[in-house]
């Protein structure tokens, strides 16, 4: 009972100097709050469907900005991530018998070797010629998708996995609770000594490595953390369709993934996951103007990114909270005076 | 201002509500949801056809259900399956849940259609695919029946008889050169666009020339979107090629009967060239596609039976060009409304039971569906003579003329097949100059 009562003291404490502080962190726990109590109040299978695939997208989108965001490793080509770990997983569940909850993580650690053999050749390259080269992966796992048909299935790709859960709701909450602790996950990872030197590594290579830091060895941790991620959604999204095809590796996959991003707001990992959570279902809502759907969706991203260049989180954070001049700790935009180090933030 | 920003979101609530809470509706209509890639041709195609049904059907009252008449009502779904395939099962997902529709027609891409047969088979609808080929979407039927035995091929028939298909064209103008030119072994050169679909025909079509008397002088696979293909055709003549093996889906089958024409090259074109099944082949060949001959479902002017002239005239008038094969979901609907009226039902089961054993009169042919050889429902179409057997076209004066099945004898000793309307094959004369002993 005593353990109990320290744990809800530290979780008010938690809530209350760490989370109700900010506005965007109250804005976060609001989005955990929506997304695990919606089924309980509307459980429509259409919109747990959105909400699923939006999940998925959703830990894809937050790896690419680990990698792109966090690292400055541009990655044109994470689709191939996506795609080795929903062909792993997909092998894994039909040739060897292995049940969602193995195969998944099994598929992501194939796309953990993928973010390896990617990352070795593109660690001498930078900016534009890194992104061009990891854009040639995808297309080059592409050809060898079709060359061994009886492996990976050739232009059908592989079908009939097992599904997640038997019900539309256990998918949902199988699908959901994952992307929350995968991308709490990613978040803590920023957050961590490992995140500063992604960081770094972004901001000036030359001098991480005269810090004595490897940043080869950061690059790679990089790819295959991005890579496992990426990987982990892959799986999700074979098991949930039931199919991995060639689909998966398609070159409007890597885009998307940086359409979402951009949107969102790089170098925030929350950022991309909102923007999925609303561009998705936005594609889904404009079915209404079926002609002029894809013009839309072109529309209401540029008109975003006019307005806010650094992406909507970066926007919505600096209309919101301001950062300390002193101490550069966030503070909301009505205080006067910094929360912890007592600046005056005007 | 904040009257203006008040209506904007009053509006875009009230859409979103519009958009998720409009109910099913009235109980008198059956709903039929047509899915495909509405922004191209093959889903134009699948809703053109979709709404002659409709018309037709509505037209003469509805369809009968016991005693009760009801309207066809038709749901479109865009599935943008060729730019995304999560789009399409989407789409499906939508159409069971949201419109909640009785049956489902349409598909084209076969990584989506199998996406999207899992999601209506979870729904138990009965879903009649217009468009993909292969023939796993049927195997499934056979291997897994209790799940997937609600999914039917409506058109085109399985992609191995496509081959097959193809393969008697090639030897029926195989025949007409060695009578017409005194040729004694035809040299065939087969060209497939550089596309993985066409890798196992060009390797069968190797096989399969010496088995019925032929040579190939080699194998070409231009870009499926080349705009010259000079080099190739220049290289085909130098090998002393009679005939030309097309297997062509993209935009490359338009430079290549262009400039083929052009350059006289003395070999006919034969096969499949996906452009040449267009009506606007002719313009954009400039009139040099002339003497080409590829497959193809409809031709105005030939008749499979006496519905074809109707469905073809109709539709052509109505909107202004032939038919292409994806037009079939006209069949489908008319063969679901069929069957809901000799069982008086609309439960899927009774209709899946009644469809196994139909054999119904479309516009193409006669439907039956098979079994496997293990004698298990594969709900895929029966290919061959009384079935479906499709056509060969040969552009002759700017118009497509039927020139196959004629005069086809399927097996020794079975009944001669031509079908009305078809005409006799033409050689090009340069052809004919080149060879004619």
């Amino acid at each position: 009972m005593n353990l109990l009562r320290y744990h809800l003291r530290k979780l008010f404490l938690i809530l209350k100097n760490e989370v109700f502080v900010l506005p965007s962190r109250i804005v976060v726990l609001l989005f955990f709050l929506t997304v695990l109590l919606l089924p309980l109040l509307y459980d429509d299978p259409y919109m747990m469907r959105i909400l699923i695939l939006a999940s998925i997208f959703a830990i894809f989108a937050a790896s690419w900005d680990l990698l792109s965001g966090f690292t400055g490793q541009i990655n044109f080509g994470h689709a191939l991530f996506f795609g080795v770990g929903a062909y792993g997983t997909a092998i894994l569940n039909l040739r060897a018998g292995f049940p969602p909850w193995a195969s998944i993580p099994a598929g992501a650690l194939v796309a953990v070797l993928a973010g390896l053999l990617v990352g070795l050749p593109c660690l001498r390259l930078r900016g534009t010629y890194l992104a061009l080269t990891t854009l040639a992966f995808p297309i080059i796992l592409m050809g060898f998708v079709f060359s061994v048909p009886e492996l990976t299935g050739g232009e059908l790709g592989l079908s009939g996995l097992s599904r997640l859960a038997r019900s539309r709701i256990a998918n949902y909450y199988i699908v959901v609770i994952t992307m929350l602790v995968l991308v709490t996950v990613m978040w803590k990872i920023t957050d961590s000594h490992m995140g500063i030197i992604f960081h770094a590594i972004r901001e000036d290579e030359l001098a991480v490595k005269a810090a004595g830091i490897n940043t080869t060895k950061y690059k790679l941790i990089a790819f295959s953390l991005s890579g496992f991620f990426a990987g982990l959604a892959g799986g999700l999204y074979a098991h949930f369709m039931r199919i991995a095809g060639p689909s998966t590796l398609e070159i409007s996959m890597s885009f998307q993934v940086v359409i979402w991003s951009v949107f969102g707001g790089m170098v925030t990992i929350w950022g991309p996951v909102g923007a999925v959570f609303i561009l998705f279902p936005l594609l889904e809502f404009f079915r209404i103007w079926p002609e002029l759907r894809q013009l839309m969706f072109a529309i209401v991203v540029m008109i975003v990114l006019l307005y806010m260049p650094g992406g909507l989180l970066p926007w919505l954070r600096s209309k919101i909270e301001n950062e300390c001049p002193r101490c550069k700790i966030r503070n909301i935009a009505t205080r006067k005076v910094c929360r912890v180090c007592a600046a005056d933030l005007h | 201002m904040k009257k203006v920003r008040l209506l904007l979101v009053a509006g875009l609530v009230g859409m979103l509500a519009l958009t998720i809470g409009v109910p099913a509706w009235g109980a008198d209509t059956i709903k039929i949801g047509v899915i495909g890639p509405m922004q191209f041709v093959q889903g134009k195609g699948h809703w053109n056809g979709a709404i002659m049904a409709e018309e037709e059907i509505n037209a003469k009252g509805g369809v009968k259900v016991g005693k009760k008449m009801m309207k066809i009502e038709l749901v479109k779904a865009d599935s943008n399956e060729f730019l995304n395939v999560t789009d399409a099962t989407n789409a499906m997902e939508l159409l069971m849940t949201r419109d909640k529709v009785d049956f489902v027609v349409g598909g084209f891409r076969t990584e989506a259609v199998l996406a999207m047969q899992d999601i209506a088979m979870e729904y138990q609808k009965i879903f009649i695919g217009c468009g993909a080929a292969h023939p796993e979407l049927c195997t499934r039927v056979a291997q897994d029946y209790d799940t997937y035995k609600y999914f039917f091929r409506g058109t085109p028939f399985n992609s191995a008889f496509l081959v097959r298909t193809s393969f008697l064209h090639l030897k029926f103008v195989g025949d007409i050169l060695k009578k017409e030119l005194g040729l004694e072994k035809v040299k065939v050169a087969v060209v497939a666009e550089k596309a993985m679909w066409a890798d196992p025909m060009v390797a069968a079509t190797e096989g399969f020339l010496p088995k019925i008397g032929m040579e190939s002088v080699g194998v070409w696979r231009p870009s499926p979107v080349a705009t010259d293909v000079t080099a190739e055709l220049s290289a085909i003549q130098r090998a002393g090629a009679q005939m030309i093996f097309t297997i062509f889906s993209s935009s490359v089958g338009i430079p290549f009967a262009r400039q083929g024409g052009e350059l006289k090259i003395p070999a006919v074109q034969v096969g499949i060239n996906v452009e040449g099944q267009k009506d606007g082949f002719w313009e954009a060949t400039q009139g040099m596609g002339e003497y080409i001959l590829t497959m193809n479902t409809y031709c105005r002017g030939v008749e499979y039976n006496e519905l074809t002239a109707p469905f073809v005239e109709t539709y052509y008038k109505r909107f202004g060009e032939t038919p292409t094969y994806t037009a079939d979901t006209y069949s489908a609907i008319k063969a679901i409304v069929a069957t809901i009226e000799e069982t008086g039902s609309l439960d899927a089961d009774e209709l899946v039971k009644a469809m196994e054993v139909s054999e119904r009169k479309v516009a193409s042919g006669i439907v039956k569906y098979m079994k496997d050889e293990q004698g298990r429902h594969l709900h895929d179409l029966t290919w061959g003579p009384g079935y479906l057997t499709s056509l060969a076209i040969q552009w002759i004066d700017g118009k497509p003329v039927g020139v196959w099945p004629n005069k086809w004898v399927a097996a020794p000793g079975a009944p001669e097949i031509t079908y009305k309307g078809i005409q006799d094959y033409k050689i090009p004369p340069w052809v004919i100059q080149a060879y004619k002993k």
